[in-house]
């Protein structure tokens, strides 16, 4: 790795939701391949996210949602990113999305979303090549 | 089993030399390393005493199971002539775990259900707010009222839910499940409140509130509370039910969540048993005998994954463990109490269902099934297999779900012996193997205090997260393979689709209008009630909260009846006790 400029990820819960499984393995996975990693914890607003990924001059943010309320949640982080100017982050999405979802989360902004049974591996090759690409 | 020495050194003679003479040979034939199976001997469980490790089924230590057969067992045949389905609901039990939108919503749910015959009692689901002691008005509750279940903000909510049950289905006669941890003592309040109004005496009272609050430190996070104050709370609670609502199970400890959570088999059972000993532990500080109280707390169907032989040892050795934990280092002496108490053994768990060719997880769900009719269950396929798809369930896959478990039960006849597993060399010496890894892991947490330190320091979260990582390390490097997932993925594989109806349980609309309808509601009871006596209860519950030797549910019942809402009786306790701070991992 090239340690001077390593990617910076934020991995963000969202809501109430305390299922963190899921967000603790692709923090540890990613932190193993060489990113930078921040993981919020539990009971984050879209809000104190945003405010997270500008203050710690992120690369990607990637929320872990499984409770069902991925539009809005997914929405409000890219609108809260907008204001702040910082839509550059890449927002990335992991958990339970049925599959009708994940097209309206790209419209919206979203880079990827990843569903139960991605290798972290997946996570990892897409952050760097779109954030060398960018 | 051979006990003569002469016999033993005969068979371990003769298995030298199958090693020597089979494996060896075929090892080398195959060019491995070492042999991919294993045979297991006499030799495997040397000295082992029927009596003291296995028992029989109903007696101690219970590693045969906590009963011979339960009621679903008993009655099979009669279930099969009638055509019994166990979701909906009958006299004796409660009905599909549910709850939606607000309390007027979950209503109209029930009658609805009702109508269709499925009267079996309240199983509440409540919304996320509702389980981290918000109300539906505080700033985290937006986007999430009514959502994952039921919103409950006072009283009022909970009475709107029991309209429905009356007469036939009055609250004496119905039993109620309450998926409830952080506010637990706060709901139970609302149901000996209900009956308080309804002239029905509390010890008429049956249900089971989850009331498990170490789990959710270590696995769900629906915590407010440190663990320390958060074990108190579980004390009043179980003193109060002991007291007045003998009926009325105290809580459902589970391991269940704790391995999806991503903990090892052994990291499952030591932790539970460790929880299950913190519980019992409060519930002699509260003064209680241990036979007094120990027959009413139950489980939650721990275990959860598809090794089915690995599962089978593991509730064995849990009902063993747990049987000579509450036997021997806490004196009980009624065997209720010493026997594990939960509705299903054996199961995969939700995270071993897969999101790639859901169908399959039909043909996982009945290997749990298996284990489960095999360890002293009912020989449930759970989950459904469209579990992972995020939509609920449909209909078909939860008729697909309960033909499983009964072409297990009336065709296979799986549950026609108890543990046919006893005395197998194999089971047995496996069964030894888990037992001591969890009481050596056991011995651990128990040297840093207790289940509550080790959750303080933040044990058993780093443990567990490492082990879910570990797992995920062990799927990506095709050390463990899951079909459709890691391995038989390529483009000869073929995808199948299959039709489903997703019943419309839940009205989209009123999902919709949740938020806005329970607002509207929060304020009117905000002007309508009498906000002195409100002060007052609450002043009352903050002077005694600050006082560990009081217990706090007759103050939290005062509350409750003077229409407080549940976010202003958890604040009140947040303020003296503060708020758990999450590990950093």
């Amino acid at each position: 790795m090239e340690p001077e400029s390593k990617i910076r990820v934020l991995i963000a819960k969202p809501g109430l939701d305390g299922h963190e499984r899921g967000a603790h393995v692709v923090a540890y996975g990613l932190r193993d391949a060489g990113f930078e990693v921040i993981y919020t914890g539990l009971r984050q607003t879209p809000r104190q996210i945003v405010n997270t990924a500008i203050q710690e001059d992120v690369d990607v943010v990637g929320l872990s949602i499984l409770c069902g309320a991925h539009l809005s949640l997914t929405q409000m982080v890219i609108n809260g990113l907008k204001e702040g100017g910082a839509e550059d982050i890449l927002v990335l999405v992991g958990g339970i999305v049925p599959e009708e979802d994940i097209p309206r989360l790209k419209e919206m902004g979203v880079g990827e979303v990843f569903t139960a049974g991605t290798p972290v591996s997946a996570v990892s090759n897409f952050i760097r090549a779109a954030v060398s690409a960018s | 089993m051979p006990e003569n020495k002469k016999e033993t050194d005969k068979i371990e003679q003769a298995e030298k030399q199958w090693q020597q003479q089979v494996i060896e040979k075929r090892v080398a034939r195959f060019n491995l390393s070492k042999s991919p199976t294993r045979f297991y001997s006499p030799t495997s469980i040397k000295n082992f005493d029927f009596l003291e490790k296995v028992g029989f089924p109903g007696l101690y230590p219970y590693t045969a199971g906590s009963n011979p057969f339960d009621f679903w067992r008993a009655y099979a045949g009669d279930a099969a002539k009638t055509g019994y389905r166990p979701d909906w609901g009958g006299a004796g039990g409660v009905g599909k775990y549910g709850g939606f939108g607000t309390a007027e919503d979950y209503r109209d749910y029930l009658i609805r259900m009702h109508a269709m015959g499925r009267t079996g009692g309240p199983n509440m689901a409540f919304d996320l707010v509702t389980q981290c002691g918000y109300d539906s008005d505080s700033p985290y509750a937006e986007g999430e009222v009514g959502r994952v279940g039921v919103a409950i903000d006072s009283f009022r909510d909970f009475a709107v839910i029991y309209e429905p049950y009356t007469g036939n289905l009055e609250i004496d006669k119905v039993p109620s499940n309450f998926t409830i941890n952080a506010p637990a003592a706060v709901i139970i309040a609302m149901y000996a409140t209900l009956a308080e109004k309804r002239g029905i005496p509390l010890d008429k009272l049956r249900g089971t509130p989850q009331n498990d609050i170490l789990k959710e430190f270590i696995a769900r996070g629906t915590y407010i509370y440190p663990p320390g104050p958060s074990l108190r709370l579980f004390r009043d609670t179980c003193v109060f039910c002991t007291r007045y609502m003998p009926k009325f199970n105290i809580n459902s400890m589970g391991g269940y969540h704790i391995r999806e959570a991503g903990a090892t088999r052994v990291q499952d059972l030591a932790f539970s048993m460790a929880n299950a000993a913190a519980y019992i532990r409060a519930g002699i500080s509260g003064g209680l005998a241990v036979d007094g109280f120990a027959p009413m707390l139950t489980f939650n169907a721990f275990g959860g994954s598809m090794e089915i032989y690995q599962e089978i040892a593991f509730q064995r050795a849990a009902r063993r463990i747990y049987a000579r934990m509450v036997k021997e280092k806490f004196g009980a002496q009624n065997p209720r109490s010493m026997m594990i108490r939960q509705p299903i053994t054996a199961h995969i768990g939700c995270s071993s269902t897969t999101l790639q060719r859901p169908l399959n997880n039909l043909t996982r769900a009945v290997v749990g099934g298996i284990a489960a009719g095999m360890s002293g269950g009912i020989p449930g396929a759970f989950p459904p297999y469209d579990e992972p798809l995020g939509l609920g369930h449909s209909q078909e896959a939860v008729q697909l779900q309960l033909d499983a478990t009964r072409i297990l039960i009336y065709e296979a006849k799986v549950a026609d012996v108890n543990d046919p597993w006893a005395g197998s060399y194999f089971m047995e010496s496996l069964t030894d193997e888990i037992e001591s890894e969890a009481l050596a892991e056991m011995e651990k947490i128990e040297n840093m205090g207790g289940a509550v330190a080790a959750i303080e320091n933040g044990y058993m979260q780093k443990a567990i997260s490492k082990s879910a990582y570990e797992r995920q390390k062990q799927i990506e490097r095709q050390e463990d393979f899951v079909v459709g997932v890691n391995a038989f993925t390529g483009s000869n594989e073929i995808s199948v689709n299959v039709n489903r109806v997703v019943e419309a349980t839940y009205d989209p609309q009123l999902l919709k209008t949740a938020e806005k309808r329970q607002l509207r509601k929060l304020e009117q009871l905000k002007q309508e009630r009498n906000g002195r006596a409100v002060s007052a209860a609450l002043s009352d519950l903050k002077k005694h909260a600050k006082d560990e030797s009081v217990n706090l549910m007759s103050d939290i019942c005062e509350c409750v009846r003077n229409d407080a809402t549940l976010q202003e009786i958890c604040d009140v306790l947040r303020e003296v006790f503060g708020e758990f701070q999450q590990t950093k991992l």
